[in-house]
């Protein structure tokens, strides 16, 4: 660690603060085990502090609707709904720089902490199918997905707008860099339902994160969307099934903290604690989840339990080639009501 | 001898090895500035498209307060219009947006660009018609804004002859190689629309120029293409020859094209008496027309894309667009929008070519290998006719899509889009521009170099005048002495009264009594072009040269005329020839 790091953590967690009782929100599932052993136990170990661990469904309006009744400190949140969270005065202000020192805020990539939210890893959603269901060629693009002659059988899909819109314009042959621009015209979005539509009577919609990789265990999809950490889980637990890392779309997952929390200070120095290159190495190690600090890369090595090495697995490792997106955050946060309003008016288009 | 000035004054020649190392500095700091000023400009653009709600991403954050959307709409490309009129008027000497044609003109006759001033508005003028969504094009702004860092080098005296001139074509090379990320298309553009010659001095000086602007472009900021395509490839032969048809068809469409523009500007120009208003009523124009049709606004980057998506747009949908754009351009460029015709012609060939398609593959049922094909095809041919330039388009479909078939399938729609257009319009756009300057490059590039000599910087000293008043035997001993066999009777007022000749049998009291009519007069406004056609069959001394009123302003020699044209020929040949 470096000097002025350590100067802060101890400045933030080790002040001379009783034991607290803190409460961090997660997902629940193989993530939130990863997160409890890589992140969690050393935190309440290095303090003292007390903590309990909650689930949601990852949307701010649940953080509006359970945040303050049940007593939420820290959360964790897609960058973009804590983006919206953030404007509607649901989180904390944490001024970045009292929290890093600006060689720190420097190490973040490929965004750094803004006002409300600290990154913390990196994931993706990929496209993943079932070994036994393609004996012969294996779908390896993202044009695969929306390819029913070839691969034919049915597809576990979201049941939210979120990635299957910028796959369908990626399997039209639009590079990556010009998907989010096309998705804000009317044309674009056309152009992405109208690919939806090949596929829609072979969609089998998921709501829980953890359903696609059962999905596929149970032979009820041959193809899945869904995110890479727990295709990855599934893997190890031996079912044949195979992650497709083309057209990829990395997001990030950041840390904030809920404005009503009772604990402000504990639940900074839980951030800052979070945030540092060993714990998110430590995560990575667990779940293929990649590190937002580039000085983190460096630390990950084998699983614990399975003495896999986990750099090659994780969503932003450089050998996956392919074609890759970056979530751009900006655009869901800002887009979330109108690309819910065209999904339902396509499913019930449908029905 | 002739005696038209050059800017450039020759000091003593430095050794060849010198005068490479000095090109190839210039080559390097020109080709760096343009290429960094070229990114700036595209990145400013951006950030106004982002912030004036042009770029859909910015639009579609507002999606939910349409009102504002609308608003905007309309009030972004009028205001901006208005403020573009008004920094014309006001701010620039010139009074108007430069471009290519200017850059053209300066490099042909090694003349400084404009003054640095009116380039500086026209640049910024670009910058704010783009951001604000006017239909014009980027690649003409960037270009004048790399030659505008080559124009600097007019200031120096290094003793190369014709530095300025590669310099600037420096420049504009590193513009395009920057913009497309394109840099044999680069060095080609300079060559084949601005220089017009391939010497090894100007070849090897832009060939740095534009490697040095696709280095900083790729290297060192990593900027992603203009435009990526995969491609799998031509299916049907026959393709080849349905491309070839297209590229027909869009040379009548970029034909009515340039007709359009070229006839607006006067039109516009009587019918609106306040130049800055102009502008302002163009923008109104494409903010009425984006409140149906948003793909006008701008360059139009997403509705580039979605031409090679097939099926991205209907059959009436793409006649509609493809009119509105064509008229939304032509109105933006004549009304005095700052920037160039290169992008809208890229969307609108690419349209042109994908409604091609649509009527092949959908009314017809012809197989093909898809709209993408087509797309490009038109948009090369379309481009290459209004830019004039066949070789950069088609390596420009080289550079970015790194695919043969499709090239070999743009390089068709191109030589015979310029088949037509060249046959139908002219060479391009800018020498049209140019012709209407009264420069015209349609026979070459020595037809204007001759025409831009005035036949009266080359009069002859020795001729012989006489009064009319005076007696024959005093003029025939002048006549004598001087060696010449006819002497020019003026008046007291000396206008020319007519050519006298000596004949011993004849006798008369005064000259004026023996005057002949002078069968060859030039005007002091005659060209050597123009003078030296005009020569042909002509018997005499030297032909008499007349101010407009009728002033006797002097004779030159035929002999003068002969060794003018020759100088200036054995000049650009030299300018064409030229090693280091």
């Amino acid at each position: 660690m470096r000097l002025s790091e350590l100067a802060l953590a101890l400045a933030l967690g080790a002040a001379p603060l009783a034991a607290q009782e803190l409460t961090v929100v997660s997902w629940g599932g193989a993530y939130e085990a990863a997160q409890r052993r890589a992140v969690i136990a050393p935190f309440a170990e290095e303090t003292g502090h007390d903590v309990t661990v909650a689930r949601y469904d990852g949307t701010w309006s649940a953080l509006d609707a359970r945040g303050a009744a049940e007593g939420w400190d820290v959360i964790d949140m897609l960058a973009d709904q804590a983006r919206v969270a953030c404007d509607k005065g649901l989180l904390l202000r944490l001024r970045p720089r009292e929290m890093f020192s600006r060689d720190a805020l420097a190490d973040f990539t490929p965004r750094r902490p803004d006002r409300c939210a600290v990154p913390q890893n990196a994931y993706a959603r990929v496209m993943a199918y079932d070994d036994r269901a393609f004996p012969g060629i294996k779908p390896t693009r993202i044009e695969d997905f929306f390819d029913t002659e070839r691969f034919p059988g049915p597809r576990a899909v979201q049941r939210s707008p979120d990635g299957i819109l910028e796959w369908a314009l990626l399997a039209e042959g639009v590079p990556p860099e010009q998907v989010y621009g096309l998705l804000s015209t009317d044309r674009g979005l056309r152009l992405a339902f109208r690919r939806l539509d090949a596929i829609r009577d072979d969609i089998l919609w998921w709501s829980d994160p953890s359903e696609p990789a059962r999905m596929l265990a149970e032979e009820r999809a041959v193809m899945a969307a869904g995110f890479n950490g727990r295709f990855f889980d599934e893997a190890q637990s031996g079912t044949p099934l195979d992650i497709v890392w083309d057209g990829r779309i990395i997001g990030t997952e950041v840390w904030a903290i809920a404005a009503t929390t009772d604990t402000p200070a504990a639940a900074r120095a839980f951030v800052a604690h979070a945030a540092r290159p060993a714990a998110m190495a430590r995560l990575a190690e667990r779940i293929p989840y990649g590190p937002t600090r580039a000085s983190a890369f460096a630390r990950i090595g084998l699983n614990p339990d399975t003495g896999i090495p986990m750099r090659a697995h994780l969503p932003n490792a450089p050998q996956h080639g392919g074609r890759a997106l970056i979530r751009d955050d900006a655009w869901y946060a800002n887009t979330e009501a109108l690309r819910a309003r065209r999904f339902e008016a396509w499913l019930a288009r449908g029905d | 001898m002739p005696t038209h000035t050059r800017d450039e004054t020759d000091p003593p020649a430095p050794s060849p090895q010198l005068r490479m190392l000095v090109l190839i500095g210039v080559a390097l700091v020109v080709g760096g500035a343009a290429s960094l000023a070229a990114i700036a400009l595209v990145d400013l653009v951006a950030l106004l498209n982002d912030l004036l709600l042009v770029a859909p991403k910015a639009r579609v954050q507002w999606e939910s307060l349409p009102r504002l959307v609308a608003a905007a709409t309309l009030l972004v490309p009028t205001l901006g219009g208005l403020l573009v009129g008004l920094a014309h008027r006001h701010l620039s000497p010139a009074g108007r947006p430069l471009g290519p044609p200017d850059v053209i003109q300066a490099v042909q006759f090694h003349r400084p660009l404009p003054d640095l001033r009116s380039g500086l508005v026209s640049t910024a003028t670009a910058a704010l018609s783009l951001g604000a969504g006017a239909s014009v094009g980027q690649y003409g702004p960037m270009v004048y804004l790399g030659a505008l860092f080559g124009g600097v080098a007019h200031r120096l005296r290094l003793g190369i002859p014709g530095l300025a001139s590669i310099a600037v074509s420096c420049g504009v090379a590193a513009a395009i190689s920057t913009a497309f990320n394109a840099p044999i298309a680069g060095v080609l553009f300079a060559h084949e629309v601005v220089l017009r010659h391939y010497a090894t001095r100007a070849f090897a000086p832009v060939t740095v120029a534009s490697v040095t602007g696709y280095v900083i472009a790729n290297v060192v900021f990593e900027r992603p293409a203009l435009f990526r395509i995969d491609f799998p490839g031509v299916a049907h032969g026959y393709e080849f020859a349905l491309v070839a048809l297209l590229g027909v068809l869009v040379a009548g469409a970029a034909v009515g094209f340039m007709r359009l523009l070229l006839a607006l500007g006067p039109r516009l120009a009587r019918m609106i008496a306040v130049p800055a208003l102009r502008p302002a009523l163009a923008g109104l124009a494409v903010g009425l027309t984006a409140l149906v049709l948003p793909d006008v606004l701008g360059i139009g980057t997403a509705t580039l894309r979605f031409a090679t998506i097939d099926g991205a747009f209907g059959l009436s949908e793409l006649v509609v667009l493809i009119g509105a754009k064509v008229a939304l351009t032509a109105l933006c460029i004549a009304a005095g929008f700052s920037g160039g015709a290169f992008s809208p012609s890229l969307l609108i060939g690419s349209l042109v070519g994908v409604l091609f398609w649509t009527l092949l593959s959908g009314a017809l049922g012809v197989p093909s290998s898809g709209a993408a094909i087509y797309a490009i095809a038109g948009m090369m041919g379309f481009a290459s006719a209004v830019i004039g330039a066949p070789l950069t388009c088609i390596l420009i479909v080289f550079e970015l899509t790194r695919n043969y078939d499709v090239t070999i399938a743009a390089m068709v729609a191109v030589v015979f889009s310029n088949l037509v257009s060249h046959r139908v319009f002219g060479r391009s756009l800018f020498d049209e521009q140019l012709a209407r300057r009264g420069i015209d490059f349609s026979q070459g590039r020595d037809h204007p170099h001759m025409a831009a000599l005035r036949i009266v910087e080359h009069l002859t000293p020795e001729t012989v005048t006489a009064r009319a008043g005076e007696a024959p035997a005093e003029v025939d001993r002048r006549l004598a002495a001087q060696g010449w066999r006819e002497a020019f009777v003026l008046d007291a007022d000396d206008r020319l009264l007519g050519v006298y000749t000596p004949d011993p049998a004849a006798g008369a009291a005064t000259v004026a009594e023996r005057a002949q009519p002078v069968g060859l007069v030039f005007a002091d406004s005659t060209d050597l072009a123009e003078a030296m056609a005009r020569l042909r069959g002509f018997v005499g001394d030297a032909v008499p040269v007349v101010a407009q009123d009728g002033t006797y302003l002097g004779a030159v020699s035929e002999a003068d005329v002969v060794a003018a044209w020759l100088d200036e020929s054995a000049r650009l040949r030299e300018e064409e020839n030229a090693s280091v």
